[in-house]
């Protein structure tokens, strides 16, 4: 049968980030998926050559507007690793608060993008507003809505007050209970069911041979997630990863829904257990250059990052290497496109929360 | 298959539709920011002595400082907002507005050159006060 | 390396339910620029000592994670030669070599899916080979880029 070759991006139908697919169909069937990266690519590995370490820190941080915080936090926590320094105790648990409130921020963005993209324009609306509450939180105790700059190597800039603490989590939890109703849009919709139920389907098996990610494996039915390893102060936490088995656009979506709620309850956990009080302290200054190499693993809301970080005694970092989920997930999505119908490209790469500027750091 | 009547959306649509918009007039209406929001740089050039720290320490390098020509300049377009010099500044001269920001439409330098966003300051070096300059010995003579 | 050697640990590590998390590449170059006293590489370009010369190696870590665990396969080769690919036991191992194929011009021998160079759209053609890499930080001594 004669073949044709549609290039899927970088102007898009379904996110206004430059991704690249070259897709090959015979007839309407996807057979082949080529991708390209490369766009926006602003060569941080080599801009570690010219960039002090102490400022590369901002640099890892604008890796990406949605997960900016876990960026900046990884990058601290590899140099913290390098340079011994102990992180004073509070300043690990706002940490964890601030990642938390991100994935919320980040899900809920998902989503948003994902109802758009399925055509619920409604629905769109009214995760961005829901999300627009969370950069508030944001504003409020980074300084910053998107690009925090709150991670420093050794703590974290700011504190939070514990009655601003006590005041956001009444915040978040009120906003957990809106978003019930939201959710269970996403749930029962005839529609989206319709749309993504079935569609797109990783199987287990698949899911552990291409070493896929984050929600997409949760929603493959297999429990990985790597705050499950304890790092960070989540060994103090109690929770269960979110698992779907279905495997199919909508599991996607339903793991990413509840797991909305889970992080509320982590930052209901984290504040209970964090030590209170004014005036604790939140960073140890690093002394000397960093000499050493380490390997930071971070869950991230899209998935594990892995940041390599090697350091040889100087100014400038010899290596800094992301690999952001996107990435990782990026042999998955090929996988699923093959052989699905043209018309569910779009709802497949979307439901594996492709992020653009992540893969090209 | 999923029952086709059931519309969970409805209840909140019609909600909606007699509900206030979620969102405001901007720019007629403006969201008062947050005490502690990081914005544009202001700088105070009575307190400056010139040191030069924040220049040296800006990592996005927006910040031109001489100590002879006791000058400051700051470009705002360059500046990434991350508060370093604040943070370092002895003198205190420096600090970030939570205004809302100033709205620059373009970025390159205009046919004379001038950089939209760049403010600089010169302090000339006081005269030498000759009222209560030492008297030299020989003076006296 | 020992290719054979490789490969069985690989297996090893696939067969107990191991996840590949990454294959990183550093480009190493002959020798460290502390060891010449200099406080980043741009300076020891610009004291023109020994830094730069010499051929220099690549070190390759095959990262392997499994729920909190987290380990790596080392290896050290030297310019020129190749490695052997993991597509056969991890299925995403293909973006990996294909990418320290492109960035770094080392070549892999039997990856599952070979996207011919199309994976990255880079200015400089291999731009982590220890030559574009000294030629970068020889500029970089010859503009001294901030005043400090
Ligand atoms: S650090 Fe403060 S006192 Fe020093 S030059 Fe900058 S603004 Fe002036
Ligand atoms: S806020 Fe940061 S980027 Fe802006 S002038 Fe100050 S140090 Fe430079």
């Amino acid at each position: 049968m004669k073949r044709t070759t549609i290039p899927f991006g970088p102007q898009h139908p379904v996110l206004p980030e430059p991704l690249v697919l070259d897709l090959i169909l015979e007839d309407e069937k996807v057979i082949d998926a080529i991708p390209t990266i490369g766009y926006i690519h602003r060569g941080l590995e080599m801009m570690v050559e010219r960039v002090e370490y102490t400022e590369m820190g901002f640099v890892v941080e604008r890796i990406c507007g949605i997960c900016s915080f876990m960026h900046g936090m990884g990058y601290c926590v590899s140099l913290e690793a390098i340079m011994n320094v102990e992180v004073p105790e509070r300043a690990r648990w706002l940490r964890l608060v601030w990642a938390e409130i991100s994935r919320i921020q980040s899900h809920l963005l998902w989503l948003g993008l994902g109802a758009d993209a399925f055509g619920f324009e409604n629905l769109f609306m009214h995760c961005w507003r829901m999300r627009e509450q969370i950069l508030d939180i944001f504003e409020k105790t980074t300084g910053g809505r998107i690009i925090h700059s709150v991670n420093r190597i050794g703590g974290v800039k700011r504190d939070i007050a514990d009655s601003e603490l006590a005041a956001i989590l009444a915040e978040l939890q009120e906003l957990g209970a809106a978003f019930k109703e939201t959710a269970r849009v996403f749930g029962t919709d005839p529609s989206i069911a319709h749309r993504l139920g079935g569609v797109g389907v990783l199987t287990k098996a698949d899911a552990l041979a291409v070493d896929a990610v984050g929600p997409m494996v949760r929603a493959s039915g297999i429990a990985t997630d790597t705050r499950l390893g304890g790092a960070f102060m989540y060994d103090q936490i109690d929770f269960e990863p979110v698992v779907e088995t279905a495997g199919d656009c909508l599991a996607r979506v339903l793991v990413r829904l509840r797991e909305v709620d889970q992080s509320i309850d982590i930052i209901r956990q984290a504040i209970d257990k964090m030590p209170k009080g004014e005036g604790l302290p939140i960073e140890n200054r690093p002394r000397g250059l960093p000499s050493g190499e380490v390997f930071t693993r971070l869950e991230q809301p899209r998935g594990e990052v892995v940041y390599y970080v090697k350091a040889n005694g100087t100014k400038n970092l010899e290596r800094f290497r992301a690999r952001t989920p996107t990435f990782a997930n990026i042999p998955a999505m090929i996988k699923l496109v093959k052989g699905c119908d043209l018309a569910d490209v779009p709802n497949i790469i979307l439901t594996i929360d492709p992020c653009i500027s992540c893969t090209e750091r | 298959m999923a029952n086709p009547f059931r519309l969970p959306m409805v209840p909140r649509a019609l909600r909606n539709l007699v509900s206030r918009p979620a969102t405001r007039l901007y720019p007629t209406e403006l969201r008062p920011r947050f005490a502690g929001a990081r914005g544009a740089i202001v700088f105070d050039v009575e307190s400056c002595n010139f040191c030069m720290l924040c220049a040296r320490r800006c990592p996005a390098a927006a910040i031109e400082c001489s100590r002879e020509d006791r000058s400051w300049a700051i470009d705002q377009l360059t500046c990434i907002a991350c508060g370093v010099c604040v943070e370092v500044c002895n003198k205190k001269s420096l600090s970030m507005s939570a205004e809302p920001g100033r709205v620059h439409t373009r970025a390159e330098a205009t046919p004379d050159g001038r950089r939209p966003g760049r403010e600089e300051w010169l302090k000339p070096a006081p005269p030498p006060d000759l009222t209560t300059a030492p008297v030299s010995a020989a003076a006296t003579d | 390396m020992d290719t054979t050697a490789f490969l069985a640990r690989v297996e090893e590590y696939h067969r107990d339910g191991w996840r590949l998390a990454l294959i990183n590449v550093t480009t190493v170059l002959p020798a460290a620029p502390a060891a010449h006293g200099a406080q980043t590489a741009v300076e020891a370009a610009a004291v023109g000592a020994a830094p730069l010369d010499g051929p220099g190696v690549f070190e390759i870590a095959w990262g392997f994670a499994r729920g909190g665990e987290f380990k790596t396969i080392r290896e050290q080769i030297e310019q020129g030669q190749s490695v052997p690919s993991i597509s056969e036991f991890f299925g995403a191992a293909f973006l990996y070599e294909n990418e320290i194929r492109e960035l770094f011009g080392i070549n892999v021998t039997g990856m599952g899916v070979d996207l011919k160079g199309q994976l990255y759209k880079t200015a400089t053609r291999v731009p982590f080979s220890h030559g574009a890499v000294k030629a970068r930080l020889a500029a970089l001594a010859a503009s001294a880029v901030k005043p400090s």
